[in-house]
């Protein structure tokens, strides 16, 4: 079988600082994996050479056998990459819909049409809504994401992404900063993404995490140090001695 | 919705009975100007308020296009093709000027469409046996659009409202269709958009040419109302002074830039035949609107307005 996401031999540096030493690593569709490691060990830095946000100074990246680097990050979004950000990146003027609109609109023809009014767009704004109601945010659809708690914003992320019916789905730290009743809603909207989209997700909090994952690829200093099951990598001495000792 | 439009056909009407009301030729034909600035300032508008993109060389689309109807009407041309192949060739040169100025963002857009603007100066000021130089050059006669002669005063400033309209309902439909929405996201995150699938380069550049082509199109009203174009209609100030129409009415109100141009024609043209030094006065009024209203005269009043009308709600929404 193909897979989903082939990253290999991936190399970035900042300067003299290597962020991405040597990474490989190989999603296959419908997988739900893992990706930890402590501050700087170049998780975002990874999902950033995947969406083309960076380019790498060599390697590999593929989405399902074809190969991303090269295209320009709206290119590899329309042949199914989603990703959502861990330093919020939405439109805080404008509605909790408006937000997700924009999403669709990326992968529609429409975006391009400066004739047609968007408000009647009624199956661009019923699909922005069902993606709303997905993620638990169906009675704040119409309030303005300035006038909403970190939480919501979260998963408005998560809608976005959503929305757009992702193949595969970066999500980085999606849980960060959110208080435990909101973890749990962040949980469930994930335990219900369909398998036909496979996710790659960063995270700290181990808890929420380890029970999410069905594979684990520990990071530190931008190199694959563990790779395996959930019960191989918690096992492993070295995922000890790099992130769960500390 | 319906108070918008009880408001819009009051504006139609107003703007309609200004012949019958102003009967002053001078008057009227300040009317003409206004409407013709006030496309322009509203052509640029699309890429300063909705694309974020500041442009300094905005007035060289009123040049390419008189310059171009000029030089195709002496050479014989109808006046209905010269006006086709005048907009389409400013239009084309817009399409080209966007790849150019679109290499960079911020100071350096502002910079690459400053230089792009000095360069169509130059030509037309250099040219001399192609565009008269600095005496500038003649445009024969008026059109007659439908057989209707417009060279006297109200029937000119009939047909100016006609295209300003159309141009005015096309801008207005822009600014709310799924394009428009997909400019004003590149311009409040670009990252974001492109991580959307949106090609953010695309968006703007498309921009730039439809902006290119209002601005042309205000460049043919400009022709037919002085039958005259010389480089001073094109010099960096007149790119400047649409921009500050724009960001003087409210760059973020579809109608701030026409509000603007009515303001700095009025001084420009009015007030400057009793004060000497209306560029001053000018500038006071910009001063005292930014500091006032950083946004803008019409953004600035509809504020006023939510807050006179709801004066319990007064703390504002973070932005």
């Amino acid at each position: 079988m193909t897979p989903a996401l082939e990253i290999r031999n991936l190399k970035k540096r900042f300067g003299g600082l290597p962020a991405t030493r040597d990474v490989s690593l190989t999603v296959m569709p419908g997988e739900r994996r893992l990706i930890i490691g402590p501050n700087g060990a170049g998780k975002t830095t990874l999902f950033n050479l995947v969406t083309g946000d960076l380019s790498p100074d060599e390697g590999s990246v593929k989405l399902f056998g074809r190969e991303m680097l090269g295209l320009p990050t709206q290119r590899r979004v329309h042949l199914g990459l989603a990703r959502t950000y861990q330093i919020l990146t939405l439109f805080p003027k404008e509605t909790l819909t408006h937000n997700v609109v924009l999403a669709l609109l990326g992968l529609d023809r429409m975006r391009w049409n400066p004739w047609a009014y968007l408000a009647g767009q009624r199956r661009l704004y019923e699909a922005a809504r069902a993606a709303l109601v997905q993620v638990g945010l169906g009675d704040a659809a119409e309030r303005v994401v300035a006038e909403t708690s970190y939480g919501e914003r979260r998963r408005l992320e998560m809608a976005m992404a959503l929305a757009q019916k992702p193949k595969v789905l970066l999500l980085d730290e999606p849980l960060a900063g959110l208080i435990q009743e909101e973890r749990g809603q962040v949980r469930e909207v994930l335990a219900r993404v369909p398998r036909d989209v496979t996710i790659v997700m960063i995270e700290h909090d181990m808890d929420s995490a380890l029970a999410f994952a069905e594979r684990i690829t520990l990071l530190h200093y931008g190199e694959v140090i563990v790779e395996g099951t959930r019960a191989e990598v918690v096992a492993d001495p070295r995922t000890k001695e790099v992130y769960l000792g500390e | 919705m319906t108070r918008g439009l009880v408001a819009l056909l009051i504006v139609a009407a107003a703007l309609l009975a200004v012949p019958l009301i102003v009967t002053n030729e001078f008057y009227l034909n300040l009317a003409s100007q206004i409407l013709i600035y006030a496309l322009l300032a509203l052509s640029l508008n699309l890429l300063v308020g909705y694309g974020g993109l500041v442009s300094l060389g905005h007035a060289s689309f009123v040049g390419l296009t008189s310059y171009t109807a000029v030089l195709l009407l002496n050479a014989g041309f109808g006046q209905l093709a010269t006006a086709i192949l005048a907009v389409a060739f400013s239009t084309l040169c817009g399409a080209l000027f966007g790849v150019l100025a679109l290499r960079a963002s911020g100071i350096g857009f502002l910079m690459i469409t400053l230089a792009l603007g000095q360069i169509v100066w130059g030509i037309a000021y250099r040219a001399n046996n192609l565009t008269g130089g600095d005496n500038g050059i003649r445009y024969a006669a008026r059109p007659h659009p439908f057989g209707i002669d417009i060279s006297g005063a109200p029937s000119f400033y009939y047909f100016t409202l006609a295209v300003f309209a159309v141009a005015f309902f096309f801008i207005w439909r822009l600014v709310r269709s799924p394009f428009g929405a997909a400019l004003q996201g590149a311009r409040d995150q670009p990252r974001r958009m492109r991580m959307l699938g949106h090609d953010v380069w695309l968006i703007q550049w498309f921009a730039f040419v439809l902006a290119a082509f209002w601005g042309s199109i205000a460049g043919l009203l400009y022709v037919y109302y002085n039958l005259f174009i010389s480089p001073h209609a094109i010099s960096l100030q007149q790119s400047a002074e649409a921009l500050l129409m724009a960001i003087l009415g409210g760059a973020s109100a579809l109608t701030g830039p026409i509000v603007g141009a009515v303001i700095i024609t009025l001084v420009k043209n009015v007030v400057s035949t009793y004060i000497d030094r209306w560029n001053s006065l000018l500038g006071a009024i910009f001063v005292i609107v930014i500091m006032f209203m950083p946004f803008g005269i019409v953004p600035g009043l509809r504020q006023l307005w939510t807050r006179w009308r709801r004066p319990a709600k007064s703390p504002e929404r973070a932005a």
